[in-house]
């Protein structure tokens, strides 16, 4: 007899076991992934750390065809871009008059009246070595990890402002939450009016503005900053401009372009949040607690007695 | 009379033949990494293809033999856990994705490549609203799916020049081709 005819309906019957039991596995992590369990974190950083190195090699050309690209773009409009550059400059110059000036003038009435100044921000350099990979996460690993410094939490920043914050670190990797990203949520004030809100992600360019309490003081082109409430994010560093959709709501235009992410600083901020437990003086301390009603005047008499 | 010895494949041909066995597994897993390549950063975009949904329904047409349930679940677990989203649910969408498309093979097998196309189709916008029901229900509210829209239609465009390269494997490395 041959032996491929008794084979073949075997291997068929194999596979739709195989099939079967990997269906009822991936339903199985589907939710035990819910629980975000230790296990499931390990093994997401291991196969980050093995995986950071061979897509940062692969990132090389990328970032390289992308310098070609807008060299090119350069040369085309040099004696634009040169024009357009010298009345910036110029306009800057004046800026940076204005600046020194209002520098100057708030390190004097910083010390006159003794403002604690916020700790200063360390940070460490690199450079965003994977795309988001998927339509619903927006996250990009940095090739930097714990070895630098980086901790999560950290806020992550490039030329143009605020990017996102890590949320995961291995010894030479960390993961960033992009500020679009549907789980980030970061405190910000909007300038001038300096009204406090959140700004949520939700998987779209723009993020909304969430617990705005007085949404008609702020205007479209009002500035975002951030205002670091929570002590994990520095207070002041520039988010976006808000716009407003044609359905009405507010959002945030960020301006970091997460299309055009490539070096990154994580800035390694800590906020003296450790506060040390005082006892109250003791004017403010009130006579103890008794527990029994009748025991309270026996020993108040207890205590004057002795007192006297 | 001469008799000749039994053969016995070589270290190398051994290698070669194990290769040929795991090249589309390999292929799937090179795919995922391939999603994280931030090619979309060329042109100021941060869209990037699925790579690993088109590798999934050419071999489970093609060969399915050659690509598993357990090297699909395996593939979607991978990009799980690289892409920092929901654990599960690529290896869920895709392992479902597979079982449709095993179950409808026989419709595409021979079929000109423009059915092959419009297969591969109907197959991203299954795994696409699959993945956004999935999502929409772990968060509790309908996901905003303009993102999920874009990356299918780029996912479905790119389509033929992958199924060329891996066609190119097929008739040329792995056996029987």
């Amino acid at each position: 007899m041959d032996s491929n005819r008794t084979a073949l309906p075997f291997r068929e019957f194999s596979h739709r076991i195989s099939l079967v039991f990997m269906l009822t596995l991936a339903a199985a992590l589907l939710l035990l992934g819910r629980a975000e369990t230790y296990v499931f974190d390990q093994a997401r950083q291991v196969v980050t750390d093995l995986a950071a190195p061979l897509l940062e090699i692969a990132s090389r050309p990328v970032a390289a065809a992308r310098r070609v690209i807008e060299r090119t773009d350069e040369y085309a409009y040099v004696f634009d871009e040169n024009e357009r550059l010298r009345a910036e400059n110029a306009r800057l110059l004046a800026w940076k008059e204005m600046a020194l000036n209002l520098e100057a003038k708030v390190a004097r009435y910083e010390a006159l009246l003794n403002v604690q100044i916020d700790p200063s921000i360390n940070y460490v350099s690199g450079r965003a070595v994977t795309d988001a990979g998927g339509p619903f996460v927006d996250t990009v690993l940095v090739n930097v990890g714990r070895e630098q410094g980086t901790r999560s939490g950290q806020a992550v920043v490039d030329t143009d402002g605020l990017v996102g914050r890590i949320v995961s670190t291995g010894p030479k990797a960390s993961r960033v939450l992009l500020l679009t990203d549907l789980n980030s949520r970061i405190p910000v004030v909007i300038e001038p009016a300096h009204y406090k809100a959140v700004l949520a992600g939700d998987n779209t360019d723009w993020p909304r503005l969430e617990y705005l309490t007085n949404v008609s003081a702020i205007s479209p082109g009002d500035r975002v900053v951030t205002s670091g409430d929570g002590g994990l994010i520095p207070p002041g560093l520039p988010v976006g401009l808000v716009i407003q959709t044609s359905d009405g709501n507010l959002r945030v235009q960020t301006f970091s372009d997460r299309g055009r992410l490539d070096f990154v600083r994580v800035l390694q901020y800590e906020f003296p949040s450790q506060v040390e437990r005082q006892e109250p003086p003791d004017v403010l301390k009130g006579p103890p607690i008794s527990s029994g009603a009748d025991a309270a005047p026996t020993s108040a008499g207890a205590t004057s007695g002795g007192t006297e | 009379m001469v008799r000749l010895d039994p053969y016995s494949p070589t270290p190398a041909a051994r290698a070669g033949r194990i290769f040929m066995t795991v090249a589309p597994f390999v292929m799937g897993l090179a795919c995922v990494l391939l999603s994280f390549v931030p090619f979309g950063r060329i042109f100021g975009s941060s869209l990037t293809p699925a790579f690993a949904l088109m590798a999934i329904y050419y071999w489970a047409i093609v060969r399915p033999e050659m690509f598993p349930p357990l090297a699909v679940f395996a593939v979607g677990l991978v990009f799980d856990l690289l892409s920092g989203g929901i654990i599960g649910l690529w290896a869920f969408v895709y392992v479902v994705t597979y079982t449709v498309v095993i179950s409808q093979r026989t419709l595409v097998v021979n079929a000109p490549f423009s059915v092959f196309w419009l297969g591969f189709l109907a197959v991203a916008t299954f795994a696409g609203a699959l993945a956004w029901a999935v999502v929409s229900i772990f968060y509790g509210m309908p996901v905003p799916p303009s993102s999920l829209v874009q990356h299918m239609v780029l996912t479905v465009a790119v389509f033929p020049v992958f199924a060329m390269i891996f066609g190119r494997v097929q008739t040329r490395v792995l056996p029987g081709g």
